[in-house]
C-alpha cells in the first residue's frame, strides 16, 4: 500500500505547481483529506479498475503524470521531500528540520528533538552530527531547555568515533561544529575530556587528512549506495555552518567531487558499477537504495518519489535528504547534466582504495581498479576483484533501465572468514564471524547476496565481462550463486550454452563454464554452480547496438567461449560480438587484442566527463565545452558552475 | 626522576609477587606487604639486576604506605561487547568498565565509560593516583578516581588496545593499537609511532620488561617482538609461530616470557627468547589470555574453545581445569594476588565466571552477555 504523504492542501499546492493538466482527473477518485495517494507513486503495480477504455485513459494519465515528474524542478522536488519528511512520526533529526523549515507540526519536532537530547541510550557518530546539525539549524526557535540540554549532550554522552570512514566523517564533522559552537571551554565541558580548542583542532586535522587522501588516493567506502549519504549529509553540513570559510570551501569542493563521483555511475536513479559496501536489499533491487533519495533530488531521476514505495520499501527510511533540501549548496548544473545525458555510452575507470588493513596485508590502503560501462539502457560495471571491503562488498553487476523492480544482475562467492574481518577490524579473529553477525545478520549465510571474495577476480572491457573464480576446497560456502530477477521479460537456457535474458531495451547474454542448477526464490532465479575452479562470461546488448533480441541472440550464437583444460589453466578467452578478443587467466594476464591490460595506469578518474591523476588532488569536469575543476591543492573552484 | 609508581598496566599482567592473607586487615596486609617486598629483595640481591629490583621493591614498600590497603580494591572489567545489544554507535550502557568491590556480587558502570573497552591500566606516582581505558575511542585517563576523563590520543592511533606505563618517568607512556606502537614521552600530550624494525603493524599488547624499564615485548601480529631502547628499535624474537595475541613476563622468573597465539597455542621461552618451545598439552588453537599467580606456581590460560588450562612448571606442560559447553572463547584471566585460588575469568559473551577454589568448581559471577576484554584489581 501506498504511503499517505500529503495532505488534501498539500496535494492542491503541489498540483498547482506541476504543468501537467491531467492531474484533477485521476486526483479525483482517490484524493480524499483522508486518503491521498499519487497514483505515480503506485505505478506501475497499481492498476485501475474499470472498463477497459477507461483503464486506457487512466494509464494515459499515468504515462505523462511519470514523464512529468522529471520535469520538477530542484525547488519543487526539494518542497516535497520536505513536505513528506514533515509528516514522519519516527524520531529522526533531518525529519525534525523539516517538520521546523516548513513549518508543519512544529510541537511534535521540538518534543522528538527533546526526546533525543534526553535519551541517553542513544550516542555515537550519527548521533553527534545529527544532533549539532539540526541544532544549528533550528537554534532560534528552540526554548531554552533545548539548548540546556544539546548542549549537555555534548559533555555527558559518549560519542563513539567509530571504526569506519562514514564514521568518521560523521564524528569529526559533529565535532568540528560543536567545537565551533561552543568556543574556549575547558575538557570538564566536553564528553572526552578535551577543550573546544583541542576538539576543533583534531576534527579539522581529521578532516583536512580525509580531504586529501580522498583526492589523492579515492575513497576507502567508495560509490556505496547507502553509505553515500553518510558522507554527503556532514559535508552539507559543514558546508551550511562552518564559520572557517576555508572549510566551507572545501565541503563545497567534497560535495562536488562525491556528487560527481556518483554522476558517472548514475543511471535514471540507479547506482550502478561496482560497490565497496552496500545492503542486500539494495543490492537485488537498486532504486530503493539510500542514493536514490540523493538522485531524485538533485540529478531529477527516477522519476517517481524514492519513498513512495514504488519499487518496494526502502530499506533505510532515513530523511537525510532533506539537509539537502534546506541546504543553500547548490549542484553544479554541469554534474547534473553528466548524470543525466546518456545520449552515447562511455567507459569509466577509476583507482579507489581498500578499507584500512590492519593485518594480513603488507600495505595499509592498497588500490582498488574499478571499471564502467554505462549505455542508456544499462550500465555494466565491475571491481577488479579480491577482497576490497568486508561484510558488504559488490564486486559487479548489470543494471537495467527498466520499470520493473530487481533491475539487475550479477555473480558473487559468499565467502566469510574470520581473517577477512581481522583483516580490518582488531577483535578476536576466530569469533569474528558471529560478532558481524550481530550486526549484518546475513554475514555467514550461504545465500547473501553481498561478499567479497580471495577467490575472485574481474576482466572486463566495455560491454563484456569474465569473472573468474579459483575457490579454495576449505572456503565457507564453496558455491557461486547469480542473481537472475524473476522481473526479466525473458531467461532461457539456449543449446549454445549461453543463458540469454531480455530486460526492456537490455539484452544479457550469461555463458557459465561449469554446470549450474536453478533455485527458485521469491523475487528471483538463483543460478548456483558448485565446481571450485569456475567462471561466467557475460555480454549485454541493447536495441540500439544490436537490434533485435533474436538478433543479438543469433550474433551471440556465433562467437565461441574457448575455455579447454580450464582446471588446469584457469584460462579463458572470448572474441566479442564485436570482433575484440579478450583473454584472462586467473591470477594471470588481462590481454585485450592481444595486449595486457594495466591496471596500475588507471588514473584516479579517467572518462569522457572525469579526469583526475592519483596523487594530484585535482579533479576535472567536463561536459561538451564545459569544465569545472576542483583543485584541493589551493582549495579553489575554476570553470562552469 | 618521578617517584617509583605502583602500576597495574596490562591484560594478561602478574601480580608482581605480592602477597596478602585473605581477609587481612589493612594493618595486616601492608605488614605482609613489607615482609614479601623485604623477601623477594633479598633473595634477588646477588643476580646482576637486583639492585634495580630492590631500590623499586623497596620505594614501593616505604612511599606507598596505602598501597597495601589499596590491592584490596574493587575487580574492575573491561566489556568490549554485549550480546543483549546490538547497539554500534558506543552508546550502550551494557559496554565499558564495570566494577565491583571484593566479595561483592553486583557490577557497577564505572562513571562516563560506556564505551568499546579493550583494556584498562592504573598507575600511581607518589600520591597521584591515574585510571586509564584503552577504548574505541582512544586511551582514556583519570585522575581524579573515575569521575572525570580525559582522552589523550587523536585520531592517528583509532583504537587503543592496551596500554603500558614507564616505572620511572610517570610521562612516558606507550599504547597498542592496530596501527602500530606508540609513545607519548609528555604524559599523552603526543604520540610517536615506534615501529621501526617491525614487520607488521597490528599489536595487540606491548608491556614493559620487570627489571630493564627500557626493555619492551610486543605482541606484533607476525612475530613477539624485543625493543631494548624504550621502542625505538624492535627486533623479531621468533617465537616459532605468527599471530601473537598476548605476552606475559614472570615476575618471579624475569627470564620466563609466554605468549599466547592465534594457532599454535601457547609458546614459551627460558632464556628471554633466545629459544621457544610449544607449552605440551594445551590445544593449538587460539590463547588470548594468560596469567600467572602472584607466586609464580600456577599460570592460567585461556582462549578459544580451550576452558581454563594451568601450568605448574613454569609453562611447560598444561591440564585443563574446566571447561564448559556454553563457552565459546575466554578473553580474560585473573588470579587474585591476595588469594591464589580466587580466579577469575572473562568470556566473549557469557560475562565473567569465578571459581574460589583454584579452579575446582566455577559460578557465574555477574555481567551475563559481555565479552570482557580484562579483569584487574585496582584501587
Amino acid at each position: 500500500m501506498p504511503a499517505k504523504f500529503f495532505n488534501h492542501k498539500e496535494h492542491k499546492a503541489h498540483k498547482e505547481k506541476t504543468l501537467c493538466s491531467l492531474w484533477p482527473l485521476w486526483c479525483s477518485f482517490d484524493c480524499s483529506p483522508s486518503r491521498v495517494t499519487h497514483y505515480w507513486e503506485t505505478y506501475p503495480r497499481k492498476k485501475p479498475a474499470g472498463n477497459p477504455a477507461f483503464q486506457f485513459t487512466v494509464l494515459a494519465i499515468l504515462l505523462v503524470a511519470g514523464a512529468s515528474q522529471s520535469q520538477f524542478s530542484f525547488d519543487a522536488r526539494k518542497d516535497r521531500l520536505l513536505n513528506a519528511a514533515g509528516q514522519e512520526v519516527r524520531k529522526d533529526f533531518f525529519a525534525i528540520i523539516a517538520k521546523l523549515q516548513t513549518q508543519t507540526n512544529v510541537p511534535q519536532a521540538l518534543a522528538m528533538l527533546d526526546s533525543l537530547a534526553r535519551d541517553e541510550g542513544i550516542g555515537g557518530m550519527f548521533y553527534a552530527y545529527g544532533l549539532i546539525g539540526t541544532y544549528l539549524r533550528a537554534r532560534s526557535l528552540l526554548p531554552d531547555s533545548l539548548h540546556v540540554k544539546i548542549r549537555r549532550a555534548f559533555r555527558t554522552r559518549v560519542m563513539y568515533r567509530g571504526d569506519t570512514e562514514n564514521h568518521w566523517v560523521m564524528y569529526y564533522t559533529g565535532l568540528y561544529l560543536a567545537a565551533q559552537t561552543w568556543p574556549n571551554e575547558d575538557g570538564a565541558q566536553w564528553f572526552n575530556g578535551k577543550s573546544s580548542q583541542e576538539n576543533f583542532a583534531e576534527a579539522k586535522s581529521w578532516l583536512d587528512h580525509w580531504i586529501k587522501l580522498t583526492t589523492t588516493k579515492g575513497q576507502g567506502e567508495f560509490d556505496s549506495p547507502t553509505y553515500f549519504i553518510t558522507f554527503v549529509t556532514p559535508m552539507l553540513t559543514l558546508y551550511e555552518f562552518a564559520r572557517d570559510p576555508v572549510m566551507r570551501k572545501e565541503a563545497e569542493m567534497m560535495l562536488d567531487y562525491l556528487f560527481a563521483d556518483f554522476a558517472v555511475e548514475h543511471l535514471r536513479g540507479n547506482y550502478g558499477g561496482g560497490h565497496s559496501r552496500d545492503y542486500p536489499q539494495d543490492i537485488i533491487n537498486p532504486l530503493v537504495a539510500a542514493s536514490t533519495m540523493w538522485a531524485w533530488l538533485y540529478f531529477g531521476e527516477p522519476e517517481f518519489e524514492p519513498w513512495s514505495g514504488a519499487r518496494g520499501p526502502m530499506r533505510h527510511r532515513g530523511w537525510e535528504a532533506v539537509n539537502g533540501a534546506v541546504s543553500s549548496y547548490r549542484l553544479p548544473e554541469i554534474i547534473r547534466q553528466i548524470a543525466t545525458d546518456r545520449s552515447a555510452p562511455y567507459v569509466h575507470t577509476e583507482t579507489k582504495r581498500v578499507r584500512n588493513v590492519i593485518r594480513f596485508g603488507e600495505q595499509k590502503n592498497p588500490p582498488v581498479y574499478k571499471y564502467t560501462y554505462m549505455t542508456n539502457d544499462y550500465v555494466l560495471g565491475s571491481l577488479h576483484g579480491g577482497v576490497l571491503q568486508p561484510i558488504q562488498q559488490h564486486t559487479w553487476d548489470v543494471t537495467f533501465v527498466s520499470d520493473q523492480p530487481n533491475n539487475t544482475l550479477f555473480t558473487l562467492h559468499p565467502y566469510y572468514s574470520g581473517k577477512e574481518l581481522a583483516m580490518f577490524f582488531p577483535e578476536e579473529q576466530k569469533v569474528l564471524s558471529d560478532e558481524v553477525n550481530r550486526f549484518h545478520l546475513v554475514y555467514t549465510n550461504p545465500d547473501k547476496w553481498n561478499a567479497s571474495s580471495p577467490y575472485e577476480q574481474t576482466f572486463q572491457h566495455k560491454n563484456v565481462l569474465m569473472v573468474l573464480y579459483n575457490i579454495n576446497e576449505n572456503a565457507q560456502h564453496a558455491h557461486l550463486d547469480g542473481f537472475f530477477p524473476k522481473s526479466l521479460d525473458e531467461r532461457f537456457e539456449d543449446a549454445s550454452k549461453w543463458i540469454f535474458c531480455k530486460a526492456g531495451k537490455t539484452y544479457i547474454a550469461f555463458y557459465p563454464l561449469q554446470p549450474y542448477e536453478w533455485i527458485e526464490e521469491e523475487v528471483n532465479w538463483r543460478w548456483r554452480s558448485r565446481d571450485l575452479k569456475n567462471g561466467v562470461v557475460v555480454e549485454i546488448g541493447a536495441e540500439t547496438t544490436h537490434g533485435s533480441f533474436a538478433e543479438f541472440k543469433n550474433r551471440l550464437r556465433q562467437t565461441k567461449v574457448a575455455h579447454d583444460n580450464f582446471d588446469e589453466t584457469l584460462t579463458v578467452q572470448y572474441t566479442t560480438s564485436a570482433g575484440e578478443l579478450m583473454q584472462f587467466t586467473y591470477d594471470g594476464q588481462r590481454l585485450l587484442n592481444g595486449k595486457p591490460v594495466d591496471f596500475k595506469s588507471y588514473k584516479l578518474f579517467n572518462g569522457p566527463f572525469l579526469q583526475s591523476e592519483v596523487g594530484s588532488g585535482v579533479l576535472k569536469i567536463i561536459y561538451k565545452n564545459q569544465t569545472r575543476i576542483l583543485d584541493f591543492n589551493k582549495i579553489s573552484i575554476k570553470g562552469e558552475k | 626522576m618521578n617517584s617509583r609508581p605502583f602500576i597495574i598496566n596490562h591484560r594478561s599482567c602478574h601480580s608482581g609477587g605480592i602477597l596478602f592473607k585473605p581477609n587481612a586487615s589493612a594493618r595486616e596486609q601492608k605488614d605482609s606487604f613489607r615482609m614479601t617486598v623485604l623477601f623477594i629483595s633479598a633473595k634477588l640481591h646477588k643476580t646482576t639486576r637486583s639492585f634495580f629490583l630492590t631500590y623499586w621493591l623497596f620505594h614501593l614498600a616505604f612511599t606507598n604506605t596505602c598501597l597495601a590497603q589499596n590491592m584490596a580494591g574493587r575487580i574492575y572489567a573491561a566489556v568490549l561487547f554485549n550480546n543483549s545489544k546490538s547497539n554500534v554507535t558506543g552508546a550502550d550502557r551494557y559496554i565499558g568498565v564495570f566494577a565491583r568491590a571484593k566479595g561483592d556480587t553486583a557490577w557497577k558502570n564505572f562513571p562516563n565509560t560506556n564505551l568499546f573497552a579493550f583494556g584498562l591500566g592504573f598507575a600511581q606516582h607518589g600520591a597521584t593516583q591515574r585510571y586509564y581505558i584503552a577504548g574505541g575511542n582512544g586511551l582514556h585517563r583519570s585522575a581524579d578516581g573515575g569521575k572525570t576523563w580525559k582522552i589523550l590520543t587523536g585520531w592517528e592511533t583509532m583504537e587503543v588496545l592496551s596500554v603500558a606505563f614507564d616505572p620511572v618517568e610517570a610521562k612516558i607512556i606507550y599504547i597498542a593499537t592496530p596501527y602500530g606502537i606508540f609513545k607519548s614521552i609528555d604524559d599523552g600530550k603526543n604520540w610517536a609511532e615506534k615501529m621501526r624494525g617491525c614487520k607488521s603493524w597490528y599489536t595487540d599488547e606491548v608491556i614493559i620488561d620487570a627489571l630493564d624499564r627500557h626493555t619492551l615485548y610486543a605482541a606484533v601480529d607476525d612475530d613477539l617482538y624485543r625493543s631494548r631502547d624504550g621502542g625505538e628499535n624492535w627486533v623479531a624474537l621468533q617465537a616459532g609461530a605468527p599471530g601473537i595475541r598476548t605476552v606475559v613476563q614472570l615476575a618471579t622468573h624475569s627470564n620466563v616470557i609466554l605468549v599466547g597465539t592465534e594457532d599454535y597455542g601457547v609458546r614459551v621461552t627460558f632464556d628471554e627468547g633466545k629459544n621457544w618451545s610449544g607449552g605440551k598439552g594445551i590445544p593449538a588453537t587460539a590463547i588470548y589470555a594468560i596469567h600467572a599467580s602472584s607466586n609464580g606456581k600456577a599460570i592460567y590460560a585461556g582462549g578459544y574453545k580451550t576452558g581454563v588450562w594451568r601450568s605448574n612448571d613454569l609453562g611447560q606442560s598444561w591440564l585443563q581445569i574446566w571447561t564448559a559447553p556454553e563457552i565459546e572463547a575466554i578473553y580474560s584471566l585473573f588470579v587474585d594476588p591476595a588469594n591464589a585460588d580466587h580466579l577469575l575469568v572473562g568470556t566473549n559473551g557469557k560475562g565473567i565466571y569465578e571459581s574460589t577454589d583454584g579452579g575446582m568448581t566455577w559460578k557465574q559471577a555477574g555481567l551475563e552477555g559481555a565479552h570482557v576484554k580484562q579483569i584487574s584489581i585496582l584501587p
